[in-house]
């Protein structure tokens, strides 16, 4: 039997009138890496929305074979990890980015239990997989960008989700850093087969290992398929109704402007 | 001076006001942590608006004003938290439109009121040494249930803080524990009419934390520096009010500012 992780029919957002999402069907198997790509306002991070429980919505949506609306139990949010796009947290904030980190594992230890040694291990070994166990006791507010977002990406990692959740973690980065986020998120996927779904505008960063590409616009899906299809000029000007060429170099593809 | 003041320690209402000015302190000062870290000191201003309205109205109803403060604060309370959740709106127009509009039912209500008007004016300005044995026991009941609160949820309103989206996605019971927060506020701001009034409460539910937030990146040290600048402000004001012969309320409120900018001046954080 073909057990989906993630199943979504007909799922429609509407706001203030707005359509953002239109009769939405998606399926995600178990381990799928898979990035959901469009212009701005396509309703990709509404999709995302939907799943992390954060949006009303109308349609079914099945996580881990149950149905669910936008009130979600315990056990249904700590198997979903979640990174935003930028946090907007005051510099003077009085929390260190261990204790970011180890926010990941509340759901699970429960109130009234503060998370031990073993996940404090957990966290140091997290972090140095991310290259910032030096952050570790520095203030989150005065870390760069790109430091905040890997501690955010390691507190929803040491809450070992079933699914990640990722809205653009790298748009607010440099190029170098992108890079380096992008990979330690391939690494990720490799390594923990965890399900990924990478909210993103910008091609050229998806990762090779990337196994699906949804293409977003006006909150329908235009296009369902391997990342191959969904980076070719024809699909690429059709989506972003703009003259696109890619190019491929070293096995990987990329977006440039006519 | 000092033997003034220690001589002033052995009458009962002087006792309470000192007793009361640390309770006030305290428990301000814990909320203050939570209106800075949040950002929201609109919605302090606008309970404190709401507690006094909610008093004032009792008072003319004759119903006791902790009691009708408190609802009219849980009524402000159920209509903020959801607006502060909708992103389709900028709460700050509302919150300015609510809380004037709370001002004006007071003052129509003082308005109204046709005995002697010095009650409705203690709330605005709250009177420390009028303070009754009921008085005492609601302000203890507050600060204390607020405390408690915060020691048992410490981590879980840490996160809420931080990020109230990646508290929903850890798991934790996010809307719960806002929501009594919200609730506590209502409840310390209420039964804190009697000693500072509900004009400079206001004060106090920002200037502990905006003073610890000068100081520390640690939220265990953050709280207990908010309620040492809350208590000390409520304690060195009411001193001064009894040197110099003036209304408590304000002079806790101008020292909690003296010691806010005391902070500021020498701040650690701001000269890294």
């Amino acid at each position: 039997m073909n057990r989906y992780i993630i199943e979504m029919d007909g799922i429609t957002v509407i706001k203030a009138k707005n359509i953002l999402l239109e009769g939405i069907d998606l399926y995600f198997s178990e381990g799928e890496f898979a990035g959901i790509i469009g212009p701005n306002g396509a309703g990709k991070t509404t999709l995302l929305n939907v799943i992390a429980g954060f949006e009303r919505f109308k349609g079914r949506l099945s996580l881990f074979g149950q149905n669910q609306t936008r009130h979600r139990n315990i056990n249904t949010m700590t198997r979903i990890g979640y990174v935003p796009q930028t946090l907007e947290v005051d510099r003077a904030f009085p929390i260190m980015a261990m204790e970011v980190v180890l926010t990941g594992c509340l759901g699970r230890t429960g109130l009234f239990h503060l998370p031990g040694k073993k996940e404090k291990a957990r966290a140091e070994e997290i972090m140095d997989m991310l290259r910032i166990k030096d952050m570790a006791k520095k203030p989150f507010g005065r870390l760069s960008g790109g430091e905040q977002q890997k501690v955010i990406l390691a507190r929803a990692i040491i809450q070992e989700p079933h699914i990640l959740l990722l809205d653009e973690p790298a748009s607010n980065l440099d190029m170098a850093v992108q890079k380096e986020f992008m990979d330690l998120i391939s690494d990720i996927h490799k390594k923990q087969g965890i399900t990924i779904l990478l909210v993103t505008h910008d091609f050229n960063l998806l990762p090779a290992s990337m196994t699906r590409a949804i293409l977003l616009k006006k909150g329908k899906i235009i296009f369902d398929g391997d990342i191959k299809t969904a980076t070719s000029g024809e699909v690429l000007s059709r989506l972003f109704q703009y003259n696109l060429e890619t190019f491929e170099r070293n096995g990987k593809r990329f977006v440039s402007y006519d | 001076m000092i033997d003034i003041i220690f001589d002033s320690l052995t009458y009962l209402p002087v006792q309470r006001a000192v007793l009361a000015s640390i309770l006030c302190g305290i428990g301000c000062s814990v909320l203050s942590v939570f209106v800075v870290l949040m950002k929201m000191p609109l919605i302090g201003v606008s309970m404190s608006h709401a507690a006094f309205a909610g008093a004032v109205l009792g008072m003319i109803l004759g119903v006791n004003p902790f009691i009708s403060g408190l609802i009219m604060c849980m009524a402000a309370a159920a209509l903020l938290g959801p607006l502060s959740d909708r992103t389709d709106m900028v709460p700050e127009n509302i919150l300015g439109i609510m809380f004037s509009f709370l001002m004006g039912i007071a003052f129509l209500g003082m308005g109204i009121i046709t005995r002697t008007k010095a009650d409705a004016l203690n709330l605005m300005w709250g009177n420390m040494l009028t303070l009754t044995e009921t008085d005492m026991w609601i302000l203890l009941s507050a600060t204390s249930s607020t405390i408690l609160f915060i020691l048992l949820f410490f981590k879980e309103i840490r996160l809420i803080l931080f990020n109230r989206r990646l508290a929903r996605s850890s798991g934790i019971p996010e809307k719960p524990i806002y929501y009594t927060l919200l609730f506590l506020t209502g409840v310390v701001v209420s039964s804190n009419l009697t000693t500072v009034g509900g004009l400079l409460i206001f004060a106090l539910l920002v200037q502990p934390g905006a003073t610890a937030l000068q100081l520390t990146y640690n939220l265990k040290l953050f709280f207990i520096i908010a309620i040492a600048s809350g208590v000390s402000s409520s304690i060195s004001g009411l001193i001064l009010s009894y040197v110099f012969d003036v209304p408590a309320g304000a002079s806790i409120v101008i020292m909690a500012t003296v010691i806010f900018t005391l902070s500021y001046i020498f701040s650690p954080k701001r000269r890294r």
